[in-house]
């Protein structure tokens, strides 16, 4: 018969006790008492060690029952280090290093789950969008252009423009043909805005329509454009964008979700990661409609102005193809997904567009690519 | 005076268990998404607490992973909520006061602008540190009998915004009066059993340990003043460095010191005291050495694992290239994934086995309590529910290490 000195709290008081702890394997009980302990028959099946301790040399248990306290466990212990009693318990006590949870808790999980994915989907793809749109519809217009103005020199500082208006491109020629183009383009037309299109002198294959009415072209979007008809369709889809204001509905929806995503993951090893390929593809979700809407405005904007919407073919296959070639380009792609899709619908416009001009002639086309010079 | 009866703290945990249970729970975080690390957190404490010693009694933490889960759950519902709906609304009247820049002062102020929505988390960071707090208290038992804390989060929270607002507005002279009555608000509200802990002392008495503070930042800012007025960078740059690192040294100084006077000031029941004897130097050193030795570790972790990632996966990846979807692409990308994981993993468990522990244990092996006698008198405390269990804290990522 196993025995062994032992020390016990009786979960009342702080105070110590000292105990003759003994094994009664016929009983099926661990047995103890003291100076200041009356007798105590644990059995076995409810016997309960404490995990991940410390102290190898030594084991702590307890009992198993229904309780107040965050697990079913008495609040009782007894320590003892007597190497031949805790491993006779190992071999006695199959239950010994169980980890019991109080009745219902997998229910609880489940409800808890379900509510909090239902609250976290439902602020993203509900809540936020209809707060977005709803403040994005009463901001006061010169309210925008403000805030629009702000987000191009926050840009041009980022692009790394030393001084603000650095990388603004102003050559005369090249000015004379962007009015011409916008012209075209507008012409006849009622818009919310005043249209105010920037070069900005950076070799990146982008563009983007901030709020209140500033369109940015980048000089690598010209540089690589096959000709001035895709510059308007690029021009045209980014006016769509700043119509339908969502420069501004984006920024508010961003700001609303802003680290939602890295709060829900939490901070563990590699979940920085995690956190940037949800918001990814967060971002993918909001943005895919919207340009499929500015690809229509640019359309209809490009057939009522007699440009022919080709250009714009063009230029989503030339996209594809930078895309096929350099998997990891980071270009216009990442915020404006080209597929064949959005080609081969600019392609069956085009079929049907009757008599088209060019939207400038080739002398204006060399003026705007030397905007930057 | 007779000091009674007196326990000197005792620190048993070693680096291997340590170890092993911080990499394999890591491994288990990355493997679940995250889910696992409500777990991962309980078990580490679970070894850190057993790990603590008075009068050959260990500390018990009780908490579990399962109850964390639950309140991590619940603070995200109302997290969801509360941040989207203030966050976009402060944005959308950061927007409206927003013009074109046209001076450098007004381009740094509206880039500031856009921070602007940070302001809505401030309350709730404080709120979570005061709920975490209680809820570790309420989960740490010692001698079987509960720790605790009262309700009191919110009072709290505008306390601390109040005290924080102060020591900024005073560029840091009033820091003595935020540490002494912060500690003083959860030090009056805790509890082990049914005897109550009390702070006391005064405010002013923690000048005093801001002396290394002080001197660091005349050190930074009169040298710097004075090599700019001497027209030399050398010297300059030389003080700057000087007083960097001793104002440093004067920030681990001032927690030390403060730490000291307030445990010093500290009663339990109105008899039994508490004496700490922490030194400066020796947390300071365990940071530098410890640093030194992760950093070297895991560089070597990282080397080696680069090589024989280059050396398996790299004919892998290239010989799948030409077969299209290459299943071996795939298979090598979730490798490499993996060993980046469990690079990361080995740095962490490094850290808290080689910084993290060694400072808990030098904290605890400098504290005594006096007039130990008397705890035996103390009466076992209701359960605490714990309300969140620190939901809040781990969905806004504040409590630090442990």
């Amino acid at each position: 018969m196993a025995q062994a000195a032992g020390r016990y709290f009786d979960g009342r008081t702080a105070a110590r006790h000292r105990v003759d702890v003994t094994l009664d394997r016929a009983a099926g009980v661990l047995v103890f008492s003291g100076e200041s302990v009356t007798e105590q028959r644990w059995p076995l099946a409810r016997l309960r060690a404490l995990t991940d301790h410390a102290r190898d040399y030594g084991l702590t248990v307890t009992l198993h029952g229904e309780s107040g306290d965050e697990s079913p466990r008495d609040a009782a212990r007894l320590s003892f280090s007597e190497p031949g009693l805790i491993a006779e318990l190992r071999a006695l006590c199959p239950d010994l290093t169980r980890r019991d949870v109080h009745r219902g808790s997998w229910g609880r999980i489940g409800r808890r789950a379900a509510l909090a994915v239902a609250a976290i989907v439902l602020m993203l793809f509900v809540i936020l969008p209809r707060m977005a749109d709803t403040l994005a519809g009463i901001i006061p217009v010169e309210r925008e252009i403000a805030f629009g103005r702000s987000v191009t020199a926050q840009m041009e500082r980022a692009l790394g423009g030393a001084i603000l208006g650095d990388l603004r491109c102003d050559a005369t020629g090249g000015r004379a043909a962007l009015d011409t183009m916008l012209t075209r383009l507008t012409d006849g037309r009622d818009l919310q805005y005043e249209i105010d299109v920037l070069v900005f002198d950076h070799p990146m294959l982008n563009a983007f329509a901030a709020p209140g009415g500033q369109v940015v072209l980048m000089r690598g979007l010209l540089e690589n454009a096959s000709g001035p008809d895709a510059v308007a369709a690029v021009l045209a889809h980014e006016i769509g964008h700043v119509e339908r204001r969502d420069a501004t509905r984006h920024a508010l929806r961003a700001a609303g979700s802003a680290g939602l995503l890295s709060m829900i993951l939490g901070d563990f090893t590699g979940g920085t990661l995690a956190v940037i390929l949800g918001e990814r593809m967060l971002q993918a979700s909001y943005t895919r409609e919207a340009e499929r809407e500015a690809d229509l405005f640019a359309l209809d904007m490009l057939g009522a102005a007699g440009v022919d919407s080709s250009g714009m073919a063009t230029f989503f296959d030339d996209l594809t193809e930078l895309e096929n070639a350099r998997p990891s380009l980071p270009v216009y792609l990442n915020t404006h997904p080209a597929s064949a899709d959005r080609a081969a619908r600019a392609r069956a416009h085009a079929e049907a567009q009757q008599e088209t001009i060019p939207v400038l002639t080739d002398a204006e086309w060399q003026a705007l690519l030397t905007i930057c010079d | 005076m007779d000091a009674g009866k007196i326990i000197q703290g005792h620190y048993q945990g070693q680096k291997g268990p340590l170890f092993n249970l911080a990499f394999t729970t890591a491994l288990l975080t990355a493997v679940t998404l995250g889910i696992y690390r409500f777990w991962a957190k309980t078990r580490i404490r679970n070894y850190i607490w057993s790990s603590t010693v008075g009068e050959g009694d260990t500390f018990e933490y009780t908490g579990t992973g399962l109850e964390k889960f639950l309140g991590f759950l619940f603070a995200i519902v109302v997290l969801a909520i509360y941040l989207g709906i203030i966050q976009m609304i402060l944005f959308y009247f950061g927007l409206t006061l927003l013009r074109e820049p046209t001076t450098e002062a007004e381009f740094l102020a509206q880039a500031g602008a856009f921070y602007i929505t940070v302001l809505a988390v401030v309350p709730l960071i404080f709120f979570a540190q005061y709920r975490a707090r209680r809820y570790k208290l309420a989960r740490t038992r010692w001698r079987g009998l509960r720790f605790g804390a009262d309700k009191g989060a919110w009072g709290y929270v505008w306390r601390a915004m109040g005290h924080w607002a102060l020591t900024i507005v005073t560029l840091g002279l009033l820091l003595p009066r935020q540490t002494f009555w912060l500690e003083k608000y959860v030090t009056d509200r805790s509890w082990f059993g049914d005897a109550r802990f009390e702070q006391t002392g005064s405010w002013t008495k923690l000048y005093p340990a801001m002396k290394h503070l002080i001197i660091g930042l005349v050190v930074l800012l009169g040298g710097v003043a004075a090599g700019a007025a001497m027209g030399s960078p050398a010297i300059a740059g030389l003080m700057g460095l000087v007083g960097y690192v001793w104002l440093m040294i004067g920030m681990v100084s001032y927690r030390v010191q403060s730490f000291i006077y307030l445990t010093g000031n500290k009663l339990l029941d109105g008899k039994i005291t508490f004496q700490a004897n922490t030194e400066t130097g020796v947390i300071v050193s365990t940071v530098l050495v410890g640093g030194l030795v992760v950093g070297l570790l895991t560089g070597l972790v990282f080397a080696v694992v680069g090589v024989v990632a280059s050396m398996v996966l790299g004919p892998l990846l290239v010989g799948s290239a030409g077969a299209g979807l290459g299943v071996g692409a795939v298979l090598g990308g979730v490798l490499l994934a993996g060993i980046y994981i469990a690079a990361l993993a080995v740095a962490g468990a490094l850290a808290l086995v080689w910084i993290t522990q060694p400072i808990i244990a030098h904290v605890v092996q400098t504290v005594t309590v006096r007039n130990a006698d008397a705890l035996d008198e103390i009466h076992q405390r209701a359960a605490d529910t714990g309300a969140d269990a620190e939901g809040f804290a781990d969905a806004l990522d504040v409590g630090g290490a442990i």
